[in-house]
């Protein structure tokens, strides 16, 4: 029957692995409920594996189309909006929460409840920090969610918000359930709401080895089609070339943010795919303290950074990534081609310096994101050149990398004076780059990095979500692209493609231009 | 009348030229040492020696393959890494770095475990059992955890390195002191001096010291390559040489990432770091060897 | 045999005693608050903080102080880790037994390829093998252990694709964590795939454990050709081959015998070396063990986690040491004898 060591395994693992997908990812989440954060690592772990929204977007053409809720109504003031909800929707039911009843209202009043009511039971577990909803100010947005009967949830907004919808459909705002959160105030284990989650998704959790591994087992009561996973298990490596040493020996079947794109193109066994993704990877800076809270030492540095050499070295070459005059990538439909692009010049660099009083230099901590992401594949290198460059204005760059999560939390804090960061938009409207990019609500949660408050820019990009008005929308959107690149609280550097190699035997979409990856179409022959 | 020497003066070598002699009979110890001379050397003149600076950028030819490949370029003889760097450079300067370090490494903790080592021998009693008992907690802990800890004692950077693993070292030659004085002194000689008048420091310094120097360079040799070897490794995990550095064990961390890229980035610093402590291994064997024939003949 | 073990028992708690004193100094001797570093709570107000430091004695003498840290380890309070905030003994539990795994198979395998071959080099003293055993030897000694951990990933799970190049287990099989120690976990748990789980835990430890293994294997060639030719030139073997015995009996029936009893008592001086050795190997073939563990901690200066991961570390491989020279007391009658300086 097995006749060798090796024989064997390959033979009987076979069965097993027939259907169980292996999907190396480059970092451990922080918590398995996507209310709690805006890290793309987190929103690929959980969003579309665990739970559902109550709108989605439609992969061909962004529109938005049903998923919990199964149509809605909108007033013509665009102040109300009405969803009825799906019937026969089932939660997860696994060895510590078994549900008696379907998805109804109350669970979709809870999820929103405890994001809008500081009061409520649940709002400061876990940090009672929401930034994605914080820095699109959504609590000052919504006067109330209703309960109109079983089936029917009412929002009632403020004001008129164009983006609205999109945020509502946004990977962040799942659908918890009730019942569980109920269980839990009994046992006494409020936490476990975000790290033992039950949501309505394809898959549940079914074990968490902390820093190591995910294993979720396919939901059997799914309301949509169910997949044809008997197990999918998130293999978290963190080191580029281990990623890419496991596909090559068969030990990963899927692998984020792949180095080494010829190597697996040339392979028969592996294919490379790629999307043209939404994002942007900027340096920002600290304005909230010296040196940066001065325009002109801003633009000096600005000036003194060879971009060019970053996009080659980097990002290797522009196959993978566009040079960044904006926040916003040239393909969304609010960019302006008009905004002065930021020549390299080590001269204008040094006569700013000469003009802010620091011909003599100084020195600053340049904080690198340890992780990939498409929109910087390697921030460590890329601030190695920062460093290199600025020394040749006499300014002297520590650079700091710590694990994701501590690096995140004290970025919060305020602790840089610059950091090499991205954004990775949620959902088409541009409104996903600005607001929690650079207004003064994000500013206050931290998510802003750049800690940039301009009262202009705020009223602006407020204004334009009081329209739906297109052309409207442009001309101010316009205006803050402007406003943004003379204040310059961040020195955009590129928009990339977002990668991902894969066995030839995995069948399947896997990436979206925006938000997290989805496993809910993917199989294995 | 002229004092002719009629009769053939029987010429006896001193210690070191009898060492130098067996030495130099085994043919691959030879090339051992050759090597090991080139390798000083380079440590010395790197910065007269590499055809470009070991931290400077070219950002116009990154990551080329070594001359002999065909997308090489003769001028960067063996490739350049993901910056550009030239490796031929990086490779030289890390001689300094890396073997060079070692150097001085063994160096130091030499002279200060060798000065704790026989002041300790001459303590008797609960001091003494105090002393053998600390030593064997410290050197039952392994290096490169020792070395973990002072780095995170001092943070790192290069000095401290450098630091962590004298202080690694020392407990070893300590013991070996210890060992070889206390072996000395039961002999008759020692006993002879004694009897002379000498105090114990001036024992220790016209008696025992020249007969155990040679086990002292017997085990400096087999310090110095575990001292290769332990500042590459703790280059290579970060804890070392700070980024642009072109220490060997964070060269070839660096390469890592681009392995499948381009290999040479980890072969190159791999083989420089095999090659060194090859040579220094050699050199060790032919001493020692050459110790073991001087003592048999 | 019993004053011996006294003696080892002693030699034991001494030990233990001074390393719990240096791990309790190394929360002075690191950066950053005492009572921080001591207890991992990085996270709490000032009033937490005065609390924890009661517990601690922080405001008595240094030796109070010392005799509450001890209370705590034994309590089996070793702090919390700084960045994962779990307790530091759950976290060592679970990861010291794969190291433990990990080097003693190690230590198995240079020990079974090492010492015959030792034996065969002393065998053919001043003939070629002998020379081409001790050169191999020396090369197997100076390969810098990352890079030959690189080497064997690319060759054997790459480019051929016998053996996986990451990990204890396949994560396909669901094995629950009971010991720690993979081959012991599938033999309790129930999956149905039990054999197949084994086997891939073999072929997963195969590669890390023989890179683990080279350089000591080398060390114990030479430490068992030299103890080899010692013996060789002993009187009884002289007497024996006067007295007739053909060359294999002399081999198998004493020498072999004699030879690796001095083997034996340098085992335990060669285990933290060879730990300091699985450490780097865990890291390159992502091994979850404590070695990895501590390198991750120093990253995140987590200086709870490095304190109680030396203390743990430090103990097994004393333990480990002691139990060696138990074997070699019991093989060595001589052994047991009280004997004053040098080892």
């Amino acid at each position: 029957m097995c006749s060798g060591l090796f024989a064997c395994n390959s033979e009987n693992k076979a069965s097993l692995s027939a259907n169980s997908i292996i999907y190396c990812s480059e970092g451990a989440p922080e918590t398995f409920n996507p209310q709690l954060v805006t890290s793309g690592v987190t929103i690929d772990a959980t969003s579309k594996q665990l739970y559902n929204q109550l709108i989605t977007f439609n992969a061909k053409n962004n529109s938005i189309s049903p998923s919990l809720a199964k149509s809605w109504h909108v007033t013509r003031d665009n102040k109300k909006i009405t969803f009825y909800l799906r019937k026969n929707v089932n939660f997860h039911q696994t060895d510590f929460f078994i549900p008696t009843r379907a998805l109804n209202a109350d669970d979709v009043l809870f999820s929103f409840n405890r994001i809008l009511d500081k009061e409520h039971l649940f709002h400061e577990v876990s940090g009672g920090r929401y930034p994605f909803f914080q820095s699109v100010g959504f609590s000052d947005l919504i006067q109330s969610v209703e309960r109109i009967n079983d089936y029917t949830i009412r929002f009632t907004l403020n004001r008129a918000d164009s983006s609205f919808l999109a945020n509502l459909a946004s990977d962040f705002s799942v659908i918890l359930s009730q019942e569980y959160a109920e269980q839990l105030v009994k046992q006494n284990q409020m936490e476990n709401i975000d790290f033992q989650p039950i949501g309505t998704g394809p898959f549940k959790l079914k074990e968490y080895r902390a820093g190591s591994f995910i294993r979720y087992n396919p939901h059997e009561q799914y309301w949509g089609d169910n997949t044809t996973l008997k197990q999918l298990v998130f293999d978290i490596t963190p080191s580029n070339t281990g990623r890419l040493t496991k596909l090559l020996a068969g030990e990963c079947d899927i692998v984020a943010y792949p180095i080494a794109h010829e190597t697996i193109s040339k392979n028969p066994k592996l294919t490379l795919n790629d999307v043209t993704a939404f994002n942007i990877g900027y340096l920002g800076f600290n304005t909230a303290k010296f040196p940066f809270d001065n325009k002109v030492v801003r633009k000096a540095v600005a000036h003194a950074i060879d971009r060019k050499a970053i996009l080659d070295t980097v990002y290797f070459g522009d196959a993978k990534a566009e040079a960044a005059t904006t926040i916003l990538p040239p393909s969304s439909w609010a960019y302006d081609k008009t905004i002065p692009v930021i020549d390299y010049s080590i001269d204008k660099a040094k006569q700013l310096l000469g003009k802010a009083g620091l011909s003599d230099g100084f020195t600053i901590d340049l904080w690198a994101m340890p992780v990939q992401r498409a929109y910087n594949p390697d921030a460590v290198t890329m601030a190695k050149l920062i460093q290199a460059d600025l020394k040749k204005i006499g300014i002297t760059v520590n650079i700091i990398s710590l694990n994701w999560q501590e690096f995140l939390r004290r970025l919060a804090l305020g602790e840089h004076h610059a950091v090499l960061l991205g954004w990775s938009a949620d959902h088409p409207d541009p409104d996903n780059f600005f607001t929690p990019l650079l207004s003064c609500a994000s500013a206050e949660t931290g998510n802003n990095r750049t800690f940039w408050c301009d009262k202009s820019f705020d009223d602006i990009i407020y204004r334009s979500l009081l329209t739906t008005d297109i052309k409207e929308r442009k001309d101010l959107y316009h205006q803050a692209l402007h406003i943004a690149a003379e204040e310059l609280p961040l020195l955009p550097i590129a928009h990339s493609k977002r990668f991902q190699a894969r066995s030839i035997k995995i069948k399947g979409p896997l990436l979206n231009a925006f938000g997290g990856i989805d496993f809910n179409g993917v199989s294995k022959n | 009348m002229a004092r002719d020497n009629i009769y053939q003066e029987e010429e006896f070598p001193s210690p070191l030229m009898q060492l130098w002699f067996h030495f130099r009979q085994s043919p691959v110890v030879k090339i051992g040492f050759g090597c090991f001379l080139f390798l000083c050397f380079l440590a010395i003149f790197s910065s007269l020696i590499s055809p470009y600076s070991p931290v400077e950028n070219h950002l116009d030819s990154l990551l080329l393959p070594p001359a002999w490949d065909d997308e090489g370029n003769v001028s960067y003889l063996l490739g350049t890494d993901n910056l550009g760097r030239d490796m031929l450079s990086r490779l030289i300067h890390g001689t300094t770095l890396t073997f060079g370090l070692s150097f001085i490494v063994v160096l130091i903790s030499l002279v200060i475990g060798v000065v704790i080592g026989s002041l300790s021998a001459l303590t008797k009693g609960v001091k003494s059992s105090f002393l053998n008992h600390f030593l064997d907690v410290i050197l039952s802990i392994p290096s490169l955890l020792l070395a973990i800890v002072i780095v995170a004692i001092l943070g790192p950077g290069l000095s401290n390195t450098l630091w962590a693993i004298v202080m690694v070292l020392i407990p070893q030659f300590i013991h070996i002191t210890r060992n070889a004085v206390e072996e000395e002194f039961n002999k008759d000689y020692v006993l002879a001096s004694r009897l002379d008048g000498a105090n114990s420091l001036r024992i220790l310094h016209y008696s025992i010291f020249p007969n155990i120097i040679e086990k002292l360079i017997s085990q400096a040799t087999l310090a110095q390559s575990a001292a290769i070897l332990d500042i590459a490794t703790l280059g290579f995990l970060g804890l070392g040489a700070p980024i642009p550095m072109p220490e060997w064990g964070a060269m070839l961390a660096n390469g890592i990432d681009l392995f499948y890229i381009a290999p040479w980035t980890v072969y190159l610093p791999g083989l420089a770091i095999l090659f060194s402590v090859v040579a220094t291994n050699l050199v060790g064997e032919g001493m020692r060897h050459a110790l073991k024939a001087r003592k048999e003949s | 045999m019993l004053i011996f073990t006294l003696r080892r028992l002693n030699l034991f708690l001494f030990t233990m005693l001074l390393l719990s004193i240096l791990s309790f100094s190394l929360s002075f001797l690191f950066p950053g608050e005492q009572i921080i570093n001591i207890s991992g709570q990085i996270n709490t107000n000032p009033e937490g903080i005065e609390l924890v430091a009661l517990e601690y004695g922080k405001h008595e003498s240094i030796l109070s102080q010392y005799w509450n840290y001890l209370n705590h380890l034994f309590n089996g309070d070793w702090g919390i880790s700084m960045t994962s905030q779990l307790p530091i003994s759950n976290e060592i539990l679970s990861h010291l037994p794969a190291t433990m795994e990990l080097t003693i198979t190690a230590l198995f395998i240079a020990m079974v390829v090492g010492i015959p071959i030792g034996f065969i080099a002393a065998i053919n003293h001043r003939k070629k093998t002998d020379d081409l055993i001790l050169s191999l030897a020396m090369i197997g000694y100076s390969i810098p252990i990352f890079w030959l951990g690189l080497l064997t990933i690319l060759i054997f799970s790459i480019q051929l694709g016998w053996l996986p190049s990451a990990g204890q287990i396949s994560l396909l099989y669901e094995i629950k964590q009971v010991t720690g120690i993979q081959f012991i976990d599938i033999l309790l748990s129930d999956s149905p795939y039990k054999w197949q789980a084994f086997q891939d835990a073999s072929s997963h430890i195969i590669l890390p454990a023989c890179v683990v293994a080279l350089a000591p294997a080398t060390i114990f060639v030479r430490l068992a050709r030299t103890s080899m030719l010692n013996v060789l030139e002993t009187h009884y073997i002289k007497a024996a081959m006067a007295k007739g015995l053909t060359f294999q009996q002399i081999i198998y029936r004493h020498a072999i015998r004699n030879a690796m009893v001095n083997v034996i008592r340098d085992v335990g001086l060669q285990f933290a070396n060879l730990v300091t050795l699985a450490m780097v190997t865990e890291v390159i073939f992502s091994w979850p063990g404590i070695g990895r563990w501590l390198i991750e901690s120093i990253y995140q200066r987590d200086y709870t986690a490095i304190q109680g991961g030396l203390l743990a570390l430090s103990s097994f491989i004393f333990l480990v040491h002691i139990f060696t020279d138990f074997i070699y007391a019991t093989l060595n009658p001589l052994a047991r004898e009280t004997h004053r300086g040098s080892r």
